[in-house]
């Protein structure tokens, strides 16, 4: 992969950037919805949202759906402000493109 | 900051798909909806319930008091049902509406409320507050979901209230009853029929 000078890295990996986008439009996801979202598999996706939440920008919490237990994603605000200024350095290097 | 002047292809390719993907994932996620059409409906059954018990009993003073009561008690259980649903998700502005409606309703209890108590209800400044309070919802909903549906909606509402000033009577009581009808059963249902639409979509992966 090419240098990627001003950009997070920790969203710019495709799965967990994908993850972000969602989060970012919704209030809270489950991990089926995400998981079926992304199309990807739940080692790699549970691999990736644990980095998210190291990372501070999603917050997890398990609960109760009736009798099903239910792992809960949101985004926090620090992930919030991650992805726009992700957003932002892409802007940047794209410059006009987009 | 640096940009790509002068830099490789693959590199620009890659970010560009990183712009794509987030396109994508964005147009998903706002996929995601909360079930509130059937409110829509139940709120407009309600006041028309309301309204055909009044015209049947008009000196009974508990009609509306507990026919909004009860449309509080089906709507509380539903929303309840509702949370219990696994893979339950809110999209943000659905949060937004969300709250847009809650204080309207609690704008028009205690309106009608301190109508009732005061035996104020008779008067059409009385109605055309509740039919422009109705509307100022829809036309918020509208304006944040850019929706011309229901801005049309919010329209019906306003039209109704403004009518209140210029007619009377049984033609009055048509317009409300067309309000209600319009602009929540029908407008309801038809909520009701996008959400099911969107359920039954296609779900295809993107990474």
């Amino acid at each position: 992969m090419s240098e990627l000078p001003d950009l997070d890295p920790v969203v710019h990996g495709k799965l967990r950037l994908a993850v972000m986008s969602l989060l970012a439009t919704v209030v809270e996801a489950d991990f089926p919805w995400l998981r079926e979202k992304t199309g990807s598999t739940d080692g790699n996706l549970g691999a990736q949202m644990l980095k998210l939440e190291e990372a501070g920008y999603v917050a997890m919490e398990k609960r109760f759906a009736g009798r099903k237990p239910q792992t809960v994603y949101r985004m926090t605000e620090k992930g919030h402000d991650a992805l726009a200024g992700y957003v932002a350095a892409l802007k940047g290097l794209l410059g006009e493109v987009l | 900051m640096a940009d790509l002047e002068g830099q490789d292809d693959g590199l620009r390719k890659e970010l560009m798909e990183r712009v794509e993907l987030m396109e994508a994932m964005i147009c998903e996620g706002r996929e995601a909806t909360c079930r509130c059409g059937w409110i829509f409906v139940l709120w407009g059954v309600v006041d028309l319930t309301g309204l055909a018990l009044n015209w049947e009993l008009p000196h009974a003073m508990w009609v509306w008091p507990v026919v909004i009561a009860a449309g509080f008690l089906i709507q509380a259980v539903g929303l309840a049902r509702a949370r219990r649903r696994p893979r339950q998700r809110t999209f943000v502005k659905a949060r937004n509406i969300g709250a847009v409606w809650g204080m309207m309703g609690l704008a028009v209890c205690l309106y009608v409320a301190a109508a009732m108590i005061r035996h104020l209800t008779w008067q059409l400044s009385y109605i055309a507050g509740i039919l422009m309070m109705v509307g100022l919802a829809h036309a918020i909903s509208a304006a944040i979901l850019r929706w011309r549906v229901q801005a049309a909606a919010a329209a019906l509402w306003w039209a109704g209230g403004l009518a209140t000033y210029f007619v009377q009577g049984k033609a009055l009581l048509a317009i409300v009853i067309a309000d209600m009808f319009l602009g929540l059963v029908v407008f309801g249902l038809y909520v009701m029929f996008l959400e099911r639409r969107h359920e039954t979509g296609a779900v295809a992966g993107h990474v």
